[in-house]
């Protein structure tokens, strides 16, 4: 799950940078960019946060 | 004949009215230009030695024509050389400038000692401040071995600084068509590539100390728990790429600088002083690792229902995050690098601005704390203070006194949601709060540089390579707002995973938690061999106590 979690969030990213190639127009990739601000912050709050508590220490 | 007199006499009364209510606008007949040559710079008067040995109580006559160097003395004093002294006192005020207000960031560190220390228990005290003294040098080695070259080593001319020319490769790939500057070449020990050079070495020291904020406000979400040795790797790692990464995308003539200039969105990825490079950059990591080094024992119960583990002195707290106010003087004004010249002159406004923020922050956090909870939370105001001066950092040169007060009050309410947020939901622990302030106001500022920029600064006219003046949404560019939020993203989805990387291998070489047994009985005699405050008897008290 954390390998997953550091792809969905790196994902993000990528989601972001292609937004420059893949329109000119600002609304396009305003639109892009907040796809890919939603990917990541999932991929940290809800793929990779959660693995960890998964195991947290007031668990045991 | 009559008429003929009264209208002469009219005529003449009324000439001069008309001339009063519209004056003309024919120039005056210039007077002839008068050429200053080398031989009347001769004669201007200087003191004579008998007066100027009777002292100078009035200062008037300290600094002459005859201070100014002279190239040739055989010939005397020329106009070169008067043009020269004026243009190194330029470059001199920015350099004395950039240096001080460097002074000021570097005494950062000891507010961000003693607030992360006030924080923590007494037992972890001594721990808790040699990470705060260790991590500047561990920070500044890496960024002389490595870190400045990548951040700065294409940044190309610094104007402010007299040129800084040998600054000049940075390592790019084509993308859309477009070059994509990843990193800088040059730089490495600040001797290759011709950069022992005065105009380096300054930019070296101001770049260095905001490097090393940035490393230190991972030791604040990482107390009380994080091991010695893997707080060195890592924070060496964080000085050495992490942080010069971004920066360089950010400052250094990277990718994110040239957003505007490449892909026409406003003036690029526009960070004054550093909410994303600096403050992002280093509560993203210290959210990583906080993540991967897990919660203090005693911080969660069974059920997942967090307990306060209070800090053991308000007053170094408060006293630390005063310090750090006074350091953020430095941290903004600072960046404009150098006070004269390319309209250098707006560090009052980036002052003023600065203050303001920051106090609108503590006054934010303070009410809502008082208006939830039923008292003005201490150490909630602290850590309000110190976002609004988080959220200023990025739009400080871009913004009005009245985006500033609101980008503050925002960052103090944001910083208390965000604290609830990340204990109750995430269950992430950080004992000072230091992902909430850096890391949410961090992200907050850069985006308020995209909603309040006014459009009315002009540094020489331009900003990343593009004309005009930064503006924000708010003040007609929707474009500068894509910018910014790319920068975001390229915050959250980058340096987020890249941290998170580095600090899962560095768990699986060093081992990042100490023991239960060490984190129980205080890290201060497993981890240093010395307790922060051996004369007193330490008593554990109940967590979840006030």
């Amino acid at each position: 799950m954390i390998l997953v979690g550091i792809l969905i969030t790196f994902l993000g990213f990528l989601l972001a940078v292609l937004s420059l190639g893949m329109t000119v127009s600002i609304g396009g990739r305003m639109i892009m960019v907040l796809i890919g601000l939603t990917v990541s912050l999932i991929g940290i709050i809800g793929v990779l946060n959660r693995a960890f508590l998964k195991n947290a220490i007031w668990r045991r | 004949m009559k008429r003929y007199a009264l209208l002469l006499i009219l005529v003449a009364l009324a000439g001069p009215l008309v001339l009063a209510q519209a004056p003309s606008t024919a120039a005056a007949p210039a007077k002839p230009a008068v050429a200053i040559t080398d031989a009347d710079l001769k004669n201007i008067d200087t003191p004579k030695p008998d007066v100027r040995a009777k002292g100078d109580p009035d200062g008037g006559l300290t600094g002459t024509v005859s201070d100014v160097a002279v190239s040739d003395a055989k010939k005397g004093l020329s106009i070169g050389d008067l043009a020269n002294q004026v243009g190194q006192n330029k470059i001199a005020v920015n350099f004395v400038w950039t240096l001080i207000t460097g002074f000021l960031v570097m005494f950062m560190q000891a507010g961000f000692a003693i607030v992360e220390t006030g924080l923590c228990r007494a037992k972890n005290a001594n721990h808790t401040m040699m990470m705060n003294f260790m991590v500047y040098g561990a920070g500044m080695l890496a960024y002389w071995l490595i870190g400045f070259s990548i951040q700065m080593g294409g940044v190309g001319a610094v104007a402010n600084l007299g040129g800084t020319p040998p600054l000049s490769a940075e390592h790019t790939f084509n993308l859309f068509g477009k070059p994509f500057g990843i990193f800088g070449e040059h730089g490495l020990f600040l001797t290759q590539a011709g950069t022992y050079d005065v105009g380096v070495m300054v930019l070296f020291l101001f770049q260095m100390v905001f490097m090393d904020t940035a490393l230190t406000i991972v030791t604040g979400s990482a107390a009380e728990r994080w091991k010695y040795a893997a707080f060195l790797v890592s924070s060496f790692v964080m000085g050495a790429f992490t942080y010069p990464l971004f920066a360089n995308w950010a400052w250094g003539g990277g990718w994110l600088a040239n957003l505007g200039a490449n892909f026409g969105l406003g003036k690029g990825y526009c960070d004054f002083a550093g909410s994303g490079v600096v403050h992002a950059v280093g509560g993203l990591t210290a959210l990583a690792l906080s993540m991967i080094i897990g919660p203090r024992i005693g911080k969660y119960t069974r059920k997942g229902v967090p307990n306060a583990i209070i800090g053991h002195d308000i007053v170094l707290v408060l006293t630390g995050c005063f310090i750090l106010a006074f350091g953020w003087f430095g941290f903004n004004p600072g960046s404009t690098l150098g006070a004269s010249g390319n309209g250098n002159l707006r560090i009052g406004s980036i002052a003023v601005n600065t203050m303001l923020a920051g106090m609108a922050g503590g006054f934010g956090s303070m009410f809502y704390m008082w208006m939830r909870y039923g008292k003005p939370d201490a150490s909630m105001s602290g850590n309000g203070l110190l976002a609004g001066l988080v959220a200023i950092t990025a739009p400080s040169g871009f913004v009005n006194s009245v985006g500033a007060v609101i980008i503050g009050l925002v960052a103090g309410v944001l910083v208390c949601l965000s604290v609830e947020f990340i204990d109750r939901k995430m269950k992430v622990d950080d004992p000072v709060g230091a992902i909430s302030v850096h890391g949410t106001n961090g992200l907050w500022g850069v985006i308020s540089v995209g909603l309040f920029a006014d459009g009315k600064s002009n540094y020489g006219g331009s900003w990343n390579g593009v004309n005009g003046s930064v503006t924000g949404l708010f003040y007609g560019d929707a474009s500068q707002l894509v910018a910014q939020l790319i920068g975001v993203v390229t915050l959250i989805g980058f340096v987020f995973t890249f941290s998170f990387v580095v600090n899962l291998i560095i768990d699986a070489v060093v081992g990042q938690r100490v023991s239960a047994k060490a984190e129980l009985e205080g890290l201060d005699l497993p981890e240093m061999g010395q307790l922060g405050y051996p004369e007193f008897e330490l008593k554990a008290r109940p967590v979840g106590v006030q």
